[in-house]
């Protein structure tokens, strides 16, 4: 926690002319009425539909890399990958959680090929061709990735329902970027939702493990 | 001072405390971190199936239901009604879907037809109090009215300089728990079942599947090791808890039935909204003379709640009036502090709407009406000290709020607000705990009390060590099993102060035992005895490690067993909050930047885990303000946001500075912090928002398209 005198806000920049700040002002409604029309003038859609009536149907069986493992399972279409994880895999793998099933609060994010990806919003058969990490992935309970071992540290979870995700995110900021600072790693964390509102905590704990530098932070990732 | 009973139990002195009163890491936190944590939404069993609700898209309506096409989708195994003959409630949840899999379930659900014949509904107060309006059921549209009052308000209103009257509105909040309601059945025939239920009291696993699968109450064992939030709403087992055991009964196999997203923002409970009339005068030296007060609960099926006016202050002459209007809408349920927020948003704003119309600070105008009673000095150092650390001291801008017009060329404008708050919380006899000693060193000590997140599993082993002198990691806590002792529900700041007395008793009574058998065994005298440093046994000469007095305990090991100790507690909660945000005059948009609060507690256990906690109710302030309200189309009947697309929440980007002033008061025993930081933001942020520019928002959630109109307004005048 910071002292409320010590670092005084600082009125955030006008971003781009076509910000609804400016456009509240007044300045440059006609320009951005013309950069709308024109932008959608020129978008062209070439989308084509001719497949989308039939629909898949059974299991196909796939391979799945998760945390550097083939895992082999059947799954239909429709399953997500957040769904095959959870539910389809033999033991089921429910560290990743199911929140919203919309993609809009970061509690199953997974990592494929490093990057942080909603495992809800993700088919499996999508996901087949990817390395997949998930927070079973890092460390165990006895053996804590450093990104772990801050958020205890630090009490960066109360219900904890919200960490998996959380914890993957972080991880991924800083196995691509170790020395993130506070505004990269809220930024990292932005599609997350905690409703305990341990972010404060989070936000602690994700500088913490920043500090404690790359290395250490890929020891738990096997 | 450390208060101590005639026995001598009492909480361990400042320089006596190892875990205590200290910062202590979660012990269940390296399972939640890695995943491991098993919530109930994670348990998987054998020959599972998974449900899945078909929710009703009227306010009311007469239900027909065909299962046909469901229970031809392959992996659909059961389908049924799961309502009468008619709803109540839009998103009244009317049929259930059992499949193999998830993704059947979901499409039996889909494939259920449905048909409804519109029955007439209400879903606002409007509706609800037009001349002929249908009737949301036979109890009618309005509940008992009920009125308190004080003094003579007209007397106060004629010795009043300035007379306001505003009406003020809060909407519906949403708990919006992460895990879902619902619950895992374990029952494949048989005489007993296990229940895995995300609900915030263990036993009320027992309270109603027993009858429900036909099995003995003592063959039913419920549990629930961590839960993904609850904040009031998961005191039951609800419809979905019913289902489950209804559809494990009938199928004989374990039943998954956790609320979708969808159905848990339709039909899981809720904050009440409300509408708030007032009239208020003052006299010119600040103290409040009369107030009248005018609210409609608006809790859907439910009463809805709202605390009387004037709340926290002091008024000599005051009417405070409140009635429930209902609606086609899920009732609500208990939420973090029920019916305070809602009161505290209205009576801060008072404050400030009446310290603006004399010219008066708004901290002094609150100086003066806090009532005069033994917590005066309390409420005052707390004002005082959240004030002087959110810089009002340097504000510029005090008995009147600061600048509206861009013109100057003064785009953002900073405001502080104010907040108080009250709360009960402390104990009552209701735990039962278990102590046991083995004779090869371990230490276990068990209550079914469950953690919602709060840390009470950390607090079980942190008062068992520090009996001992052992290390909080030697301590095994076992909580969230019926099998273990009878506990509370977490409701109403509670459980702390339920249970760690009861803990306490417990291995007090261990530490007599444990100084007994060594006194026997050594010829020493017990009286003479301690636990010194790892749990060694020491005084009278002797230095026994704690491996071996245990092994005194003999083969069975020892056990104890603890009850509710009135004296290690203590009830009556306070605190102050101060709000700083930044309005922007150009966009309404409004950044909350800083926040403090300083609150009592009693003996704050896990200093820690209660920063933790009064911060996270700060964040949810933030997100009640600025974001959060149920949307309905009251013309149409149909919800527009249940999800969190559209219901918006605070995140990341939304969170001010924090800081928690733990105001210490040891001596009062524990008392429990889980509500009253959760009263005072939101009225903290409106007024800071009023201080800014002078646009006081009367109804929430206070968003740009709010202030920019109330900018425009004063512009205008």
């Amino acid at each position: 926690m910071t002292d409320s005198k010590s670092n005084p806000p600082v009125p955030p920049a006008d971003r781009t002319s076509l910000s609804r700040r400016s456009f509240l002002k007044g300045g440059v409604v006609t320009g951005l009425t013309t950069a709308t029309v024109a932008s959608v003038a020129s978008a062209k859609s070439s989308v084509t539909m001719g497949k989308a009536a039939t629909s898949l149907k059974g299991r196909i069986a796939i391979s799945l890399d998760i945390n550097g493992e083939a895992k082999q399972l059947a799954v239909e279409p429709r399953t997500t990958l957040l769904g095959a994880l959870r539910d389809h895999l033999e033991p089921a793998m429910t560290g990743t959680k199911l929140v919203c099933d919309g993609g809009n609060c970061g509690a199953c994010t997974v990592l494929l090929d490093g990057a942080p990806a909603a495992a809800c919003m993700t088919l499996a058969l999508d996901a087949a061709s990817h390395k997949i990490r998930t927070i079973e992935g890092l460390g165990k309970p006895d053996d804590l990735s450093v990104v772990q071992s801050a958020f205890c540290e630090d009490d960066g979870l109360m219900c904890g329902f919200c960490t998996p995700g959380f914890v993957m995110a972080i991880t991924a900021e800083l196995e691509v970027n170790p020395t993130a600072d506070l505004d990269r790693l809220k930024d990292a964390c932005a599609g997350n939702l905690c409703r305990c509102g341990t972010y404060p905590q989070i936000f602690d704990a994700a500088v913490r493990a920043a500090k404690t530098g790359l290395d250490a932070i890929n020891k738990g990732a096997k | 001072m450390v208060r101590q009973d005639k026995d001598g139990i009492a909480w361990p002195a400042p320089d006596k405390r190892r875990a205590i009163g200290k910062d202590t890491k979660r012990i269940d936190g390296p399972v939640k971190v890695t995943g491991a944590a098993r919530y109930s939404h994670d348990v998987r069993l054998p020959g599972m199936v998974y449900a899945r609700f078909v929710t009703c898209t009227m306010p009311k309506a007469e239900v027909e239901l065909d299962f046909e096409a469901a229970l031809a989708v392959p992996g659909v195994v059961h389908a049924k009604r799961t309502c009468g003959d008619t709803t109540l409630y839009l998103g009244e949840p009317i049929a259930v879907v059992a499949a193999e899999t998830p993704e059947a379930a979901a499409e039996g659900a889909r494939a259920v037809v449905v048909k409804l014949t519109e029955l007439g509904w209400v879903l606002d107060s409007k509706q609800a109090l037009a001349d002929g309006a249908p009737e949301v059921s036979r109890r009618g549209n309005i509940g008992r009215e009920r009125t308190k009052s004080e003094g003579d308000v007209d007397a106060g209103f004629a010795a009043s300089d300035k007379i306001i009257e505003v009406a003020y509105t809060l909407p519906t909040q949403h708990h919006s728990c992460l895990e879902t309601h619902g619950m895992v059945v374990d029952f494949r025939g048989g005489d007993s079942a296990v229940i895995h239920g995300s609900v915030q009291g263990t036993f009320a696993m027992l309270d109603g599947p027993p009858e429900t699968l036909g099995l003995d109450m003592s063959m039913v064992e419920g549990d629930v090791q961590h839960m993904g939030g609850g904040f009031g709403s998961k005191f039951g087992v609800g419809i979905e808890g019913r289902v489950a055991c209804e559809l494990s009964k009938e199928l004989e196999r374990p039943v998954h039935l956790m609320m979708d997203r969808e159905t848990e923002f339709l039909a899981s409970g809720n904050r009440s909204g409300n509408e708030v009339t007032f009239k208020a005068g003052v006299s010119k030296d600040g103290v409040v003379q009369a107030i009248v007060s005018d609210s409609n609960k608006l809790g859907g099926l439910s009463g809805g709640s709202y605390a009387d006016q004037p709340f926290v202050y002091s008024v000599a002459n005051f009417s405070s009036t409140t009635r429930s209007v209902y609606t086609n809408l899920d009732g609500n349920r208990a939420f973090r502090a029920p019916g305070y927020p809602q009161a505290s948003f209205g009576m801060e704003g008072i404050m400030d709407e009446l310290a603006y119309s004399i010219g008066m600070d708004p901290v002094e105008m609150r100086l003066a009406n806090i009532p005069k009673d033994e917590w005066n000095g309390v409420w005052r150092k707390q004002l005082r000290r959240v004030a002087d650390e959110i810089g009002w001291n340097e504000h510029p801008h005090k008995g009147t709020p600061g600048p509206h017009s861009i013109e100057d060329g003064n785009e953002y404008v900073e405001g502080i607000g104010f907040g108080l708050s009250v709360w009960g919380g402390g104990g009552y006899p209701t735990c039962e705990v278990e102590c046991r000693v083995d004779p090869g060193g371990s230490l276990t000590v068990s209550v079914g009390t469950q953690d919602l997140g709060t840390g009470s599993r950390t607090l079980v082993a942190m008062v068992a060590a520090d009996e001992f002198g052992l290390e909080v990691g030697q301590v095994t806590a076992r909580i969230g099993n019926t099998k273990y002792g009878r506990a509370n529900m977490s409701g109403g700041s509670t459980t702390t102060a339920c249970m760690t007395p009861a803990v306490k008793d417990a291995t007090f009574k261990m530490r007599a035992r444990l100084l007994e058998l060594v006194a026997s065994n050594t010829g020493k005298d017990a009286a003479k005895l301690s636990f010194g440093d790892g749990g060694a046994v020491v005084g009278d000469g002797l230095n026994i490690p704690w491996m071996d007095v245990c092994s005194l305990a003999g083969a069975s090991g020892v056990t104890t067993h603890g009850e509710f100790r009135k004296e290690l507690q203590a009830s009556g909660a306070h605190g102050a909050q101060a709000a700083r945000v930044r309005v922007d005059l150009v966009t309404g948009e409004v950044k909350v930047l800083n926040m403090i609060c300083m609150q009592d507690m009693g003996l704050a256990m896990n200093p820690m885990a209660v920063r933790s906690q009064i911060q996270g109710a700060m964040v949810q302030s933030v997100s009640y303000a600025l974001f959060e309200e149920r949307l309905v189309d009251v013309d149409l009947g149909i919800a527009l946001n249940p999800n969190f697309e559209s219901y918006r929440l605070a995140n990341v980007h939304s969170i001010p500075e924090m800081t928690v002033i733990i105001d210490e008061e040891d001596d009062r025993g524990v008392i429990g912090v889980g509500e009253p930081p959760a009263i005072p933001g939101i009225g903290a942020i409106a007024g800071a928002i009023h201080n800014a520019c002078g646009v006081r928002v009367r109804d929430m959630p206070l968003s740009s398209s709010k202030i920019l109109m109330g900018l425009e307004e004063l512009r205008n005048a």
